[in-house]
């Protein structure tokens, strides 16, 4: 695996679960990975009713600040999965 | 993320011209990311004819298709100028069958994955263990077509295989399962500890080893043969107890078995990895290059050795 090297300062895999609840407050956030690389679960109500690509970009969303530019922390996300509460 | 008009009528253009188009990396032929990879074997494997549009070769583009999807990654599949999904997207509707009907294809009755045979060391299976939450979550393993693994807890799907490996409940989808029979995981404390796979299906290559690794390997016994390709010069100044010096024993190792565990080793990890590849050629087939060479042994393993 490559590097990828950050300017980030604190615990991303915190920063992500973090991000992802200040857009779903009930979300219950599985993350899981590492240099620049990360696996994400999401389970919210607020994916009730949405498909895939709009569940996915309610999560893209909330993160995005965390992957943009080259030097960004999160590189790539190497799975993402949404799911609504059973 | 910016969108031109320029390149805005560049990407309806090529939605008007092709039913369905993949916005990836490299082509078809050649994928330049996994991910890409992934949805060029999905589409391969449905029958469908497609497009494709090499983002890295434009990067107004790259950015561009980002912007116009409203979607932060590559690949990107498009049918019928509708945006479908990333990797994960169309890997669940490959699997659920819904991309076959959405590309007019019947699904192929799923082939019979046999449950493979996986081996756990007693220290695999305590780490694995130990990192089970108890949230219910299952132990997934994933084996990618370039043999990347990833071990982790996560949920259960509907088309997974399962195995048991050693008492402990293994999940995987139908092509990890195939990548997966007859391997085993194994624990190795260095460096915090991390799993070590061997996998009979893996088409040889050179591999990393830390020089944490190769010490816990060393300290536990194991069979291997250290082999040093720097210079006599350098080796006067500094070396490895053990290792063998490749300009001296060139005859001898190629005579050994093809399946001798050979660890290459030169100053810095440079010369080795090209040594390493060579004898991979020549056959052998459990092959390691000594990541940081002797000069990583002296910082982090043995301090006696000197630097230079």
């Amino acid at each position: 695996m490559s590097d990828h090297p950050t300017d980030f300062q604190g615990d991303i895999l915190e920063a992500i679960r973090e991000s992802v609840k200040k857009a779903l407050p009930d979300a219950v956030v599985d993350v899981h990975g590492g240099n620049g690389h990360y696996t994400l679960a999401v389970t919210s109500q607020g994916f009730a009713g949405k498909g895939p690509v709009d569940s996915q970009r309610l999560v893209y969303g909330a993160i995005a600040h965390l992957m943009k530019g080259d030097r960004a922390p999160v590189h790539a996300v190497d799975s993402l999965k949404t799911k609504v509460p059973s | 993320m910016t969108l031109s008009d320029a390149v805005k009528s560049q990407i309806e253009g090529t939605l008007e011209k092709s039913r369905v188009v993949l916005f990836m990396k490299g082509n078809k032929h050649f994928p330049q990311c996994g991910f890409s990879a992934q949805v060029v074997k999905i589409l391969g494997d449905v029958g469908v004819a497609f497009d494709t549009v090499n983002v890295l070769q434009n990067a107004e583009l790259r950015d561009g298709i980002k912007a116009y999807t409203d979607w932060p990654t590559i690949p990107q599949l498009y049918v019928d100028k509708k945006f479908v999904g990333g990797c994960d997207i169309v890997k669940e509707l490959f699997a659920s069958g819904e991309l076959h009907a959405l590309l007019g294809k019947e699904k192929a009755a799923p082939e019979k994955v046999a449950p493979p045979k996986i081996a756990l060391s007693e220290g695999a299976k305590k780490a694995l263990v130990a990192a089970d939450d108890g949230s219910g979550d299952t132990l997934r393993l994933e084996i990618n077509a370039e043999f990347q693994y990833d071990l982790y807890f996560g949920p259960k799907e509907q088309t997974d295989i399962e195995t048991t490996a050693d008492g402990v409940l293994v999940r995987m989808d139908a092509e990890t399962a195939k990548r997966a029979n007859g391997m085993s995981i194994d624990w190795v404390e260095a460096q915090g500890g991390a799993f070590k796979i061997d996998n009979p299906n893996e088409p040889p290559r050179v591999r990393a080893l830390s020089v944490e690794e190769l010490k816990a390997m060393m300290d536990k016994g194991e069979k291997l043969v250290l082999v040093d390709v720097r210079t006599s010069g350098e080796r006067d100044l500094a070396k490895i107890q053990g290792a063998k010096h490749l300009e001296t024993s060139e005859a001898e190792i190629a005579a050994l078995d093809k399946d001798t565990v050979l660890v290459f080793q030169c100053h810095h990890g440079m010369r080795s990895r090209n040594a390493a590849e060579l004898y991979l050629r020549k056959g052998f087939r459990k092959v390691w290059n000594l990541e940081g060479g002797i000069d990583a042994w002296s910082i982090k393993v043995d301090t006696n050795v000197p630097r230079y």
